[in-house]
């Protein structure tokens, strides 16, 4: 039993309850083999599509994955990472054992301890922080590397038993969702098998969908093959771009530009909804007077967007049962909160919102699912345990998390647990990051690689892929469920996250919040309550249609919005109201910014560094993970820049060129210089998550500003009051400017 | 051989998209460490009617009616099978690359023991009645595999109603559809 399972502390769970199928025979390398048995689970990479999962397990280990055909939106069907994880759960290079770091940290030099050593480890240090400093000290960090929610809760139930700091917020997509929540109120999606049937013009912003969103393409050429039109806003020639009937670039940070030139038009040939309007939208009026300077030439200039194309795009939306369906490109500038707002209003006005034919869709509440009155899970219920004594805690705001190191003070933060996230590679500007890591008298980090992370760490902790424990996360664009659950037994010394939080717990002296017996499934009954028969989401069964209360068949179908007029907010009474409590860009109508660094926008950086460079997220990777991995290394090969000819020889850089790429924050070198049309004149574009010990971190440019409503650099980001939906938060990624030089 | 037994591998170029799951999804199926590459979806670029795009295409072995490698090879050890899958016999393989000159599309592989190894369109789940890994995968559904008549059959489902339609529009015999222009 020892050699089974070489952490004591560590459940030892029988997982063959979750077998829908045993003794399967699955064809693997030209040989039939006969699984002991076969689970059902889903991916929680944050990610559109959640696939539905079958995972073949042999002897405790993974040997293969495929997606569920009972999935009614995957449908069967998985992504390159998603047949990859077979690799990256075997993987020979797996952190295997705790490790302490024996030399600076940033060198990487480590010896293997003992779990027991480790847990020591942590306790002496935080008990000593807790004294010196005060239980503010310590933070998580924590994002979505494996996005599921309970894990975070039940360290949120050690953190709040411990006195830390909160970590609030987002740097990927609450810009946007809070422009969209001052809108339309509560965020509902409508299912792609859905609009696809009836919709006549489908208008997708932001998105790259071959990267991060592939199962919407079945629903997407039914549309096409019925004969709907299909419009793209990218700046980039993506691969759905490539799909695309009219295909709008925008200059990058200019889509809330050219969503208010779409309305002028509109209003100018009379093309709106009026009776829409006149129903359930508020502040038509002065929406109508903010676009009026909005001409098809303004907007050309503003956008660079050609105006026939403006104008063409805005009849075809206009005059057809349309669909809008948002990304989150478009919203990670520092006026991100405006153009969801703009996007939202384009389709308000076009009377595109309730709708079966097509309405508005960017993210659905179950990608916060515990936010809001009436939300789907009670996170507080594992977070705020009975008795205990919670005090109030300041917030650290994750989208200024380097910030709030190097500025906090009574007290500063001390101590960091890092775990499901990349805090060095996907942080902006990554030297200021290490600098801040470097300070600290406490770096933890739960990992199942030697990560850019890692290497800064003082402990290494051996962390478990998504398919050695359990989750709960409910997709935020279509409405399955499917739980994760354990599949196998973890390897080596490995711990699924919610164990090593639990046992920490009960070493610092909270034993009676942390019983042994309870497992991940109970924490997510606790946290989802009796509303949801979760038995029906828990391998063998699954998926589960979540209740239609939670996720409308067609959203807003009954016209109400829970803003305060009860209307689509043209014009945001919250914002109004918000501006008057908080510093920040609250203005109650969407009017157009320029992104903090920009070509317009700040003409003396732009000469200095005259292309603003954006990047994508690429197929190859959820972030940073994958990268490692031979498989995907071979497809994707070195890191690239990809540039526009005119760029390319003004600077005599020829396609295959090796280049340098820097700013005042950073640089990089040996980076394969792509000249390619695809890109956009002053224009570049670097995918996101290389890691930066391999030297292809984009994020060594990347500036630190942030998109959202709320001011939160002014206060260092630490708050004492955050509302995610009226505040918001994004990393302002893509307002980075550059220059490229031969090397 | 009766030719409508003759499998094809048909890529919907209209449909790949470039998320090449195929690639991981082939990867896994046949047991392949990173090396040999059963398939690989190639992206060019090309400007249509002025607007830059971009076009995918995966290519895995074409399986070819008159396959030129089978004829390249010295040995005997490529060969077709009955349902036209070609097929390598790596135990007469000597690893002499003839048939990577006479592919023209560049599928042989040779992996660490030097002999050749290839696409064999999931020969051994086609036996089992399953299809191919790559078309199980793909998120867009568009790598179809069958008898030409059943590829066909599956094209025109997916664009018969729009080539019927734009026929009796320019012959002025029926309205345009019920959609956007």
């Amino acid at each position: 039993m020892e050699a089974m399972n070489p952490v004591p502390w560590r459940k030892h769970e029988d997982l063959d309850r979750f077998a829908v199928e045993r003794n399967v025979p699955v064809t693997l390398g030209g040989k039939v083999v006969i699984a002991d048995r076969v689970v059902k689970t889903s991916c929680p990479h944050n990610c559109y599509d959640t696939c539905g999962e079958r995972v073949y397990v042999k002897d405790e280990k993974v040997i293969k994955i495929e997606g569920d055909p009972d999935h009614p939106i995957t449908r069967g069907h998985l992504c390159l990472k998603g047949f990859a994880n077979v690799a990256k759960i075997n993987s020979p290079d797996r952190v295997k054992y705790p490790l302490l770091r024996v030399g600076e940290r940033g060198e990487g030099k480590f010896k293997r301890i003992t779990w027991d050593e480790a847990m020591d480890f942590m306790v002496e240090k935080l008990t000593k922080i807790r004294e010196q400093y005060g239980p503010e000290a310590l933070s998580e960090y924590c994002y979505s590397g494996n996005r599921e929610h309970m894990a975070k809760t039940v360290m949120g139930r050690f953190l709040n038993l411990y006195g830390a700091s909160k970590l609030v917020g987002s740097f990927c997509l609450l810009s946007g969702a809070a422009g969209s929540f001052h809108t339309v109120g509560t965020q509902h999606t409508m299912m792609p098998d859905v609009w696809c049937e009836k919709a006549e013009v489908i208008m997708i912003v932001g998105r790259n969908s071959s990267a991060t969103n592939p199962h919407i393409y079945p629903f997407l050429y039914r549309a096409k093959e019925r004969g709907a039109k299909l419009i793209v806003v990218d700046p980039y020639a993506t691969g759905l771009a490539s799909k695309a009937d009219l295909h709008l670039r925008p200059r990058p940070g200019t889509d809330g530009a050219m969503a208010l030139g779409m309305m002028h038009w509109i209003i100018k040939k009379g093309l709106q909804d009026q009776a829409f309007i006149d129903q359930y939208t508020y502040g038509f009026e002065e929406l109508k007077k903010l676009v009026e300077p909005w001409t098809p030439e303004y907007t050309q200039e503003v956008t660079t967007i050609p105006k026939e194309q403006i104008i063409e795009a805005a009849e075809l939306f206009a005059t057809h049962k349309s669909h809008l369906e948002c990304g989150y490109g478009q919203q990670r500038y520092s006026n991100g909160h405006q153009t969801q707002r703009a996007l939202a209003c384009l389709a308000a006005i076009c009377g595109r919102i309730g709708k079966e034919d097509g309405g508005y869709n960017f993210i659905d509440s179950m990608g916060f699912p515990s936010v809001g009155e009436h939300a789907f899970a009670n996170t507080a219920r594992v977070t705020n345990p009975e008795g205990a004594d919670i005090p109030p805690a300041r917030m650290i705001n994750i989208a200024s998390f380097a910030t709030a190191i190097h500025e906090a003070k009574d007290p500063p933060i001390k101590a960091v647990i890092a775990y499901r996230g990349g805090l060095i590679s996907q942080q902006p500007n990554v030297d200021y990051t290490i600098e801040a890591v470097k300070s600290l008298d406490l770096f933890v980090v739960i990992e199942q690689f030697m990560t850019d992370d890692t290497d800064y760490a003082d402990l290494v902790l051996p962390g478990c892929h998504y398919l050695e424990q359990y989750g709960l996360h409910p997709s935020y664009w279509h409405h399955y469920l499917q739980l994760q659950v354990p599949v196998c037994q973890p390897p080596y010394e490995c711990v699924p996250d919610i164990e090593i939080f639990e046992e920490l717990g009960r070493r610092m002296g909270y034993e009676a919040y942390f019983p042994r017996e309870r497992t991940g499934l109970d924490y997510i009954r606790m946290m989802v309550g009796d509303h949801c028969d979760l038995d029906k989401a828990l391998s063998p069964n699954g998926p589960l249609r979540l209740p239609e209360e939670y996720c409308p068949r067609v959203p807003y179908a009954d016209h109400k919005f829970d803003t305060p007029s009860g209307k689509v907010e043209l014009y945001s009474n919250t914002m109004e109201q918000r501006g008057k409590e908080f510093p920040g860009d609250f203005c109650p109508l969407p009017h157009f910014l320029e992104p903090d660094e920009s070509l317009p926008g700040t003409p003396e950086l732009a000469k200095k560094y005259p292309i603003n460079v954006i990047s994508q997220h690429p197929a190859f990777r959820t972030h940073s993970q994958y990268y490692n991995l031979p498989w995907i290394q071979e497809i994707e090969g070195p890191a690239k820049i990809y540039i526009n000819p005119e760029d390319a020889q003004e600077r005599g850089i020829q396609d295959g060129d090796l280049v340098r790429v820097f700013n005042d924050r950073g640089e990089l070198v040996n980076i394969l210089a792509r000249v390619s049309r695809r890109i956009k004149p002053h224009v570049a574009e670097m995918s996101s998550g290389m890691w930066v010990k391999l030297g292809g971190s984009v994020n060594k440019l990347t500036s630190c500003s942030v998109g959202g409503p709320r001011d939160i650099m002014s206060t260092g980001g630490i708050m004492y009051a955050y509302h995610p939906l009226l505040d918001g938060n994004t990393g302002g990624y893509f307002n980075t400017l550059i220059d490229i030089q031969k090397m | 051989m009766e030719k409508t037994k003759q499998l094809t591998l048909y890529v919907d170029t209209r449909r790949c998209m470039g998320c090449r799951a195929c690639e991981t999804a082939c990867k896994l199926e046949n047991a392949l460490p990173a090396g040999p590459r059963y398939t690989m979806v190639t992206e060019t670029e090309v400007v249509e009617d002025g607007v830059d795009k971009l076009k995918f295409l995966p290519v895995p072995c074409q399986h070819c009616a008159d396959a030129p490698c089978v004829k390249a090879c010295p040995t005997g050890a490529l060969f077709k099978r009955e349902d036209g899958v070609v097929l390598v016999n790596r135990r007469k393989c000597i690893g002499c690359h003839e048939c990577l000159w006479s592919c023209p599309f560049g599928v042989p592989q040779f992996g660490v023991d030097g002999k050749m190894q290839k696409c064999t369109l999931c020969a051994f789940r086609l036996d089992r009645g399953e299809m191919p890994a790559c078309a199980r995968a793909c998120p867009a559904e568009a790598i179809l595999v069958g008898t030409t008549e059943e590829i066909s059959a599956t094209l025109r489902s997916r664009y018969g109603a729009q080539c019927a339609a734009a026929q009796m529009m320019s012959q002025g015999r029926c309205d345009p559809p019920q959609t956007a222009k």
